[in-house]
């Protein structure tokens, strides 16, 4: 037929630059840059300037990545990591930027944080202005160090070049991430006071924070076959956190929780054990603990589905959020840990099996 | 033949139809219709039986002729793979008679849902209802998606039907072009704003039926079921369509006509096979060729068997995707563009399929 057009098979539309990179993300867990970077291997973000620090200067921090480095005073123009410039204002030290991984206004982890007269930097994973970090002429990076790949938040492999300049404008420092989310936050701690946060206020919010602790212990001492699973249901996939990865987990099992070891964490990405709905039973927990970076989007996701009446604890509504990998400070650690301690004290250690 | 707008009354030729096919042929084409009904019931088994967990058969039994049973394995069969199932086999046969449809009405080979700005309409609607009114669930954006491919059908054949010849099949596929590109940047710019569309979007986007229950396949059954019934009585006047404008018209088809009441089909099948699993490809593309080659082309016979095929093809491919990444699930949209691909090309070498 001569008057037969060519058809133009159209391609799934809206796909585009920012589906791509954020699809990734989340298709491989959820919305952190923890997790977003957990997959590359070794970088080398953090190429050390030893050469430019003088010794026996006036401020001298050491590092997660287990270097010293030193400065004739005491920075005062900080560019943090979002979750980092939290914690260090908390302790009374405020940066002049910031850089974040997603819009700070839905970040579950910057809430109740008043960053009026910071210049943001960025919003996206692996993106930072660079030109704008430059007019803000800082003489401190503070990020998290992640101890698996070696490098500092915004430094990862994958991300842009401009966020790679970053840490030419000055020394990237941070305390590491670990096994313990209290590791990190005693690491603030310290960096803070040696850029003159007040000591006295640092030790009074611990001393609440170890009274939560505390009071957390109480709760599952008298519970102690209470178990609980950590899980992000999301698309099709019923995710379940393997602890290990989960600092916060580490520390509820640590502190008597029975927080649920999956059994077969996916291959390439250990940070879960991804199931199908159909296998949304394999674990019976008495309590279940939904990511709250997607809250109550996880909730629903799992109530539309009919495998969940045979999950006993949602069947018996024993559920809450749980903190996910994004706790920094005292503070926000104290109020999440005060209600899942109200929660525990109301669960039941015979829902699940 | 090129449209001369000078209708003659010379062109007609002495039969209306194809060339009559032998009884012989015709046994042969009726049970091949019946060889492919059985693939579709064992599908259907399979397709109830298999999956990312893993169940005896017995068990599977049990689901339908024990109904006091109750127990996860039998939750995951009657309220998981059933709906699910039947959702395959009403999307398949929706959109493979959609897309024979549209291939036979705008005269073009590779028509398909996603040509005519069906998908783009559904996916505006869907973003559209997430960003204004906040809906977040399959069965919530089902009437949005709906609603969105109807309207684009009916957009892109009022564009095409404007101007004296009507809805040629180059206007038409200009018309599709067009507003699939509008709709589309719209929809992208809403989903780079939004990150709860974006997040819907991502998940829709790909062609699912997994996380679609009896709600959804009761909302849409009525119409997947009456489209594909009037679809399957469509045959002689897309034979009589194929044989060109002035010869149909000769003929004393009213084209126009014909034409818009085979796009209302298009659009209600279209549309409610989008709005259930999300913007499949290529089975709209690739069953209708494969239903070509199989009885050359008499729509009266390319109509049932691309109802039955769009099914199994559908159903093959959903099954796949759910035993091969266990226990985790691969979208069917996935699988079909991976298995669909390859054997589209091979059809393609295999004969020439620009013969419409």
């Amino acid at each position: 037929m001569p008057e037969d057009p060519s058809g133009k098979v159209s391609l799934p539309l809206i796909v585009d630059r920012k589906t791509t990179p954020m699809r990734r993300r989340t298709v491989l867990s959820s919305l952190t840059a923890l997790t977003a970077a957990a997959l590359v291997l070794a970088g080398c973000g953090a190429d050390a300037k030893d050469d430019a620090s003088s010794a026996g200067g006036a401020w001298s921090y050491t590092a997660g990545d287990g270097k010293t480095y030193t400065a004739d005073k005491t920075p005062t123009r900080i560019i943090a990591h979002a979750y980092a410039a939290k914690a260090l204002m908390e302790f009374g030290i405020k940066p002049v930027g910031i850089y974040a991984d997603g819009k700070v206004a839905e970040d579950v982890g910057l809430q109740g944080v008043d960053f009026t007269g910071i210049e943001i930097l960025g919003e996206e994973w692996g993106k930072i202005d660079a030109e704008k970090a430059v007019t803000l002429a800082p003489d401190l990076i503070v990020a998290d160090w992640w101890p698996a790949e070696g490098v500092y938040s915004g430094q990862e492999e994958g991300v842009e070049d401009s966020a790679k300049k970053l840490s030419e404008l000055a020394d990237v420092v941070g305390p590491a991430q670990g096994d313990s989310i209290v590791g990190v936050i005693e690491g603030y701690a310290t960096l803070a006071k040696s850029l003159g946060a007040d000591a006295a206020a640092i030790d009074s919010a611990k001393a609440t924070f170890d009274e939560a602790v505390a009071r957390f212990q109480a709760a599952t001492a008298a519970k102690p076959n209470l178990t609980a699973l950590a899980i992000s249901p999301y698309d099709d996939v019923y995710a379940v956190a393997v602890p290990k990865y989960a600092p916060e987990l580490l520390d509820f099992q640590k502190w008597g929780l029975k927080v649920i070891d999956p059994e077969t964490p996916d291959p390439e990405f250990p940070y879960w054990e991804s199931l199908s709905f159909e296998n949304a039973d394999k674990y019976q927990p008495d309590v279940l603990l939904f990511d709250d970076r997607n809250a109550p989007g996880g909730q629903e996701k799992l109530a539309s589905q009919p495998i969940a009446a045979n999950i006993k604890a949602y069947a018996a509504g024993a559920m809450t959020n749980w903190p996910a990998y994004w706790l920094h400070t005292y503070t926000d650690y104290t109020a999440q840990l005060d209600k899942l301690t109200t929660f525990i004290e109301s669960a039941d250690e015979n829902t699940g099996e | 033949m090129v449209a001369t707008g000078r209708p003659s009354a010379t062109a007609a030729p002495t039969t209306t139809t194809p060339p009559k096919v032998s009884i012989a042929k015709r046994i042969g084409l009726g049970g091949g219709l019946l060889l492919a009904l059985g693939a579709l019931a064992v599908l259907a088994f399979f397709s109830i039986a298999l999956g990312s967990r893993s169940i005896t058969i017995g068990t599977v039994f049990d689901a339908f002729f024990d109904p006091s049973a109750i127990s996860p394995d039998l939750t995951v069969i009657r309220d998981m793979r059933v709906p699910r199932t039947l959702l395959a086999i009403a999307v398949g046969a929706a959109l493979a008679l959609g897309g024979t449809l549209l291939q036979g009405v705008a005269r073009n080979p590779l028509a398909d849902p996603g040509v005519m700005g069906i998908n783009a309409g559904a996916a505006l609607a869907i973003v559209t209802a997430i960003m204004l009114i906040g809906v977040q669930s399959a069965g919530g954006y089902v009437w949005f998606a709906f609603i969105g491919a109807g309207i684009s059908t009916v957009l892109v054949y009022g564009l095409a039907a404007t101007g004296r010849e009507g809805a040629t099949p180059v206007k038409l596929a200009l018309a599709g072009a067009a507003v699939t590109a509008v709709f589309s940047s719209v929809t992208s710019a809403v989903v780079l704003a939004n990150v709860d569309a974006l997040n819907e979007m991502r998940f829709w986007q790909v062609g699912a039926l997994s996380g679609r229950f009896m709600p959804v396949f009761w909302q849409l059954a009525p119409f997947l079921i009456a489209g594909s019934a009037l679809a399957l009585f469509a045959g002689r006047p897309l034979n009589t369509l194929a044989l060109g404008d002035d010869v149909a018209r000769a003929l004393g088809q009213p084209v126009a006509l014909t034409r818009s009441i085979l796009f209302a089909i298009i659009a209600v099948l279209c549309g409610a096979a989008t709005a259930a699993a999300g913007p499949i490809a290529f089975l709209g593309l690739m069953v209708p060729h494969i239903a070509r080659f199989i009885c050359g082309p008499d729509y009266r016979w390319i109509l049932p068997y691309s109802a039955l095929l769009g099914p199994v093809l559908l159903l093959a491919c959903d099954i796949t995707g759910r035993v091969v990444t266990a226990p985790g699930e691969l979208q069917v949209g996935v699988v079909i563009g991976i298995v669909g691909a390859p054997a589209f090309i091979a059809l393609a070498r295999f004969r020439r399929l620009v013969q419409l």
